[in-house]
């Protein structure tokens, strides 16, 4: 019996060496056949898209991805990200060079020649016709505030593109954030319905300079460069993979493991670890978005008193000394500190600073102080009658308890929230943050069923869509608060239709000032996008926009244009090269294999040579 | 009662159970506060009139009534939302998503990202099962010795431990400090490994969320097998084995284990109608594709469609493996099919 037993243990244990040396070689041999010369550039964030189709975009990964592979009509100057050269458009339509006529109503907009789609065919002006006209006829409403006032847009011959209006705009100077698709693949849609049905996740006719091969779900997505020069030029990298990640402290850890070359989108916590590290290199990017405090101003519009979905806001939030109390209630050089750790700046507007041009700043901020909010609101007759700490509305009697909300998808707006309860309690406002998902939020934020809310907005460097959501005739659409304001909106059209920079400028900076007086919203802060990279491994980042004299706001990636894309390149020898994940050799794996099977054997048989002594 | 009215009864209970689950199912994203048409275009930049509200409503049979029985006034439609749901589910028609990956088909989303679950907690489930039950019947047999001691003390310990934690113990460890197994995702991007390498690649990135989960589950099973062997030992029918004779090893193995295994199948059972769950904080901390996290991204931003096939197929999974276990549960103890 022990002979067997033994006989038959060396006899597995045989075989299993045998697979393993089998396995061995073909590993060798499948090594070799992974390498290769492509230089590839892996991008870690924690923001998969949705959809890759241009008409459905959203989400900051699908814009970054799209526009590496859609062209625009005009590109954003790298440093000030007002409307540049660099799109289809050969230069920017003037009076001197003939693009603007005499009545200002007629842009005549000459297109590039000689470019072509990844499936060989031309790219024209009758693509960007298509493109626009598409966007006006079937009411694409995320990209219709690019186009305003417009009578007609055609496409005269392969060169030449011209856009009628039937106001003077300044729209193509914003410029319009439309990818431009090819007019001979969705041409052959008829409906709204069929293009957004569209999927073109992979394997779409593009422009370039890079073409996504490979969509994973909730995993990655690799695109290649497509070959030949693109429209944008010829970037190094030959092959461009985002991964998706789930938390930041695994991306993070990726990036220090050399996994990863560049990790987009870090909280300010893991940033400060990584400053100072040996081959990690830091970019305190630009200011993009901010987050706001929304008081319900659902007042005006007849859809806020009536109806299913009428205004749940208390009538006193109208009383601007409330609101004017609350805000000097809120200390946002605290909330910069504390939460953002020093990585951003006290909001003061919805036109973010890193849009130099048009940003507007208060003279006479509202400063923290909130002796002198108690002393508002006193004087304003909110009094604490039954002496619970929590103000009374004089009129109705109603005790001053909001709801609170806040979605969860940024855990620093929902920080700021316990500290912004904290003050507002002091002033005898009585608050508990309630964090919910972004999909209630939408439905507490559309159906106007809120006191006071927070949430933020990443809007483009142009400001006109950001300041249309303030106005009144887009609540229950974009606005955050159903603010409505006349003066406001008058000005709004009036910077539509400026007929030059200076007075378009004019109306946007007393836009801001109305809002910052009135305070239908409090902007808490600016956050700055922080971004880190393996420094000895890729070089040639050009930051975007200018960075400020202390080397800060340019982001490296993730910027309004591509330039970065196209001028990375290695740094060192290293750089590339994939398979440094750490992970254990197959030979090793082999071994174990052997010797789980080999114990499962070994206890097999034992117990087997045990029943049959017994027997 | 015979064996095969035995088995013909559970199949009956299992399928019965999972039409009222079907039904519950149906129901369930009808009585949701939410206007399915809002939820359809919202964020697509649709700026919809009336008529091309009611035509989504008509592409989507919503139009319908819900019910084939009308009681004001009495009568009986055959074209219902109710029939149209049953032939679809019959059909393994779920829709397209609509956010999480809008347009592409329910079923093909529920099944790409159901291998890796398949893979990652199967395989968990397995090893932790094969662990847990020889921890518990060593420790169980051996009551009071050095084993017992350290194995119960660090099952409580395992048990007891939050997984995402756990898991990010042994990042810090194996993958930040030693550099031995990769941290995130199922594979190395960029590297398009192919063939045995492939494999390994795939194992490596596995190893990490595996163990984590193992380790997890391990406790329960160990406390569950050598509770219930303890049990047993305790037995007449153990006294009377030994008295007759028969040697330790066959008195644990003949006598005690295959009784002390009977509460341990329906946990097993059970365990594996769950795997289709997922693991949702182990995927969040190893970035790991699966169930769980498709689960999570369908609730938060309301992808109905996605949510009704893995509620479904996730329930199914749970009945099917319950039927299984009462007829295994039938084979070891033949007790059960008498009663």
């Amino acid at each position: 019996m022990r002979t067997r037993t033994t006989r038959s243990l060396g006899a597995l244990m045989a075989a299993v060496s045998c697979v393993g040396l089998l396995a061995g070689g073909a590993f060798a041999q499948s090594s070799e056949s992974a390498a290769s010369d492509d230089l590839t550039f892996i991008v870690g964030y924690t923001q998969p898209p949705s959809t890759l189709n241009p008409f459905k975009a959203i989400l900051t990964s699908e814009y970054e991805i799209n526009s590496l592979q859609y062209p625009l009509l005009f590109n954003f100057d790298q440093d000030t990200l007002v409307a540049a050269p660099g799109g289809l458009a050969e230069e920017l339509p003037t009076a001197e060079n003939g693009g603007i006529s005499d009545d200002g109503l007629t842009y005549t907009i000459k297109i590039r020649s000689g470019l072509t789609w990844s499936d060989g065919e031309p790219i024209t002006a009758h693509d960007v016709a298509f493109t626009y006209n598409t966007i006006l006829d079937m009411k694409f409403t995320n990209f219709t505030n690019y186009l305003p006032y417009t009578d007609s847009i055609e496409a005269t011959d392969d060169t030449t593109l011209v856009w009628s209006t039937t106001k003077t705009t300044s729209a193509p100077f914003v410029p319009p954030w439309i990818a431009i698709v090819p007019e001979h693949v969705w041409g052959r849609y008829e409906t709204k319905a069929e293009i957004l049905d569209v999927n073109v996740n992979q394997d779409a006719v593009v422009a370039g300079p890079f073409q996504v091969t490979e969509y994973k779900n909730d995993e990655s997505v690799t695109m290649q460069n497509l070959p030949g020069e693109s429209y944008l030029g010829e970037p190094a990298i030959d092959t461009l993979i985002y991964q998706w990640f789930k938390n930041e402290e695994t991306m993070v850890q990726a990036l220090q493991q050399g996994t990863i070359d560049f990790a987009e989108d870090v909280p300010a916590d893991l940033f400060a670890t990584l400053e100072g590290q040996e081959g990690i290199g830091t970019n305190v990017g630009a200011a993009f978005s901010y987050s706001h405090l929304s008081f319900n101003q659902c007042y005006v519009q007849s859809s806020c008193t009536a109806g299913d979905d009428a205004s749940s806001g208390p009538a006193y939030m109208k009383d601007p000394v409330l609101r004017e109390a609350v805000a000097m209630a809120i200390d946002k050089q605290q909330l910069v500190d504390r939460i953002l750790r020093g990585y951003g700046e006290p909001g003061t507007t919805m036109v973010v600073p890193s849009a130099t041009f048009w940003h507007w700043e208060p003279t006479d901020p509202i400063p923290f102080d909130i002796e002198g909010a108690n002393a508002l609101l006193d004087e304003a007759g909110y009094d604490d009658t039954n002496g619970d700490g929590i103000r009374e509305d004089p009129d109705s009697g109603e005790e001053l308890t909001w709801r609170f909300d806040v979605p969860t998808d940024d855990g620093d707006r929902v920080k700021a929230t316990e500290l912004i309860a904290g003050w507002l309690g002091q002033i005898g406002i009585d608050t508990s943050p309630t964090p919910v998902t972004v999909a209630k939020i939408t439905d507490i934020w559309l159906a106007n069923d809120y006191d006071i809310y927070s949430w933020g907005w990443g809007p483009d460097p142009d400001p006109d869509f950001i300041l249309s959501t303030y106005t009144t005739d887009q609540c229950k659409v974009w606005s955050d608060t159903c603010w409505s304001n006349e003066e406001y909106d008058q000005l709004y059209a009036e910077q539509q239709t400026a007929s030059s920079e200076d007075d378009r400028l004019a109306a946007i900076q007393r836009m801001q000032e109305i809002f910052y007086e009135e305070i239908p919203q409090i902007v808490l802060w600016y956050d700055n996008d922080l971004q880190a990279y393996r420094q000895d491994k890729w070089t040639g980042f050009v930051p975007s926009p200018k960075p400020s004299a202390d080397g800060r706001g340019g982001s490296l990636l993730f910027q309004y244009t591509n330039y970065s894309y196209l001028t990375i390149k290695p740094a060192s020898a290293e750089a590339g090269t994939v398979g440094g994940s750490g992970g254990i050799s197959p030979i090793v794996w082999v071994g174990v294999a052997a010797a789980v099977l080999a114990l499962g054997g070994f206890l097999v048989v034992r117990n087997r040579r045990n029943d049959e002594d017994e027997a | 009662m015979g064996s095969r009215s035995y088995t013909l009864r559970k199949v009956l209970h299992a399928f019965i159970t999972l039409f009222f689950v079907l039904i519950f199912n149906f129901f369930l994203f009808r009585v949701l506060p939410s206007d399915p048409v809002k939820f359809l275009t919202r964020g697509a930049g649709l700026e919809i009139s009336p008529e091309e509200q009611q035509e989504l409503l008509r592409d989507f049979g919503l139009d319908k009534p819900v019910w084939p029985i009308s009681l004001t006034p009495p009568s009986f439609t055959a074209d219902n939302q109710l029939f149209d749901y049953l032939g679809d589910t019959a059909r393994l028609d779920f829709g397209t998503s609509i956010t999480v990956n809008s347009g592409e088909s329910v079923l093909g989303l529920f099944l790409e990202f159901m291998w890796p679950t398949l893979l990652l907690v199967g395989v968990s489930t397995v090893f932790s099962v094969l662990l847990g039950v020889w921890m518990g019947i060593r420790a169980g047999w051996r009551r009071g010795g050095v084993f017992d001691r350290a194995s119960m003390g660090a099952s409580l310990i395992l048990y007891s431990m939050p997984e995402f934690w756990l898991g990010m113990l042994l990042i810090i460890l194996f993958s930040a400090n030693l550099g031995w197994f990769p941290n995130s995702g199922r594979e190395t991007l960029g590297a398009n490994y192919t063939g045995f390498a492939a494999v390994a690649d795939s194992l490596n990135h596995l190893f990490l969320p595996a163990l984590t989960l193992t380790l997890g589950y391990l406790g329960e099973y160990y406390l569950v097998m050598r509770g219930s062997l303890l049990d047993v030992l305790g037995e007449d029918f153990i006294l009377t084995a030994r008295a007759k004779g028969v040697r330790e090893r066959m008195v644990l193995n003949r006598h005690a284990v295959r009784n002390a295994l009977l509460p341990t199948i329906s946990l097993i059972a059970l365990s594996f109608g769950f795997v289709l769950g997922g693991a949702i904080t182990v995927e969040v901390v190893f970035s790991y594709k699966g169930l769980g996290g498709l689960t999570y991204a369908a609730l938060q931003s309301q992808d109905f469609p996605v949510l009704q096939a893995v509620f479904l197929f996730a329930s199914a999974a749970v009945i099917l493996m319950n039927l299984l276990a009462d007829l295994v549960y039938g084979y070891f103890d033949p007790r059960v099919k008498e009663a």
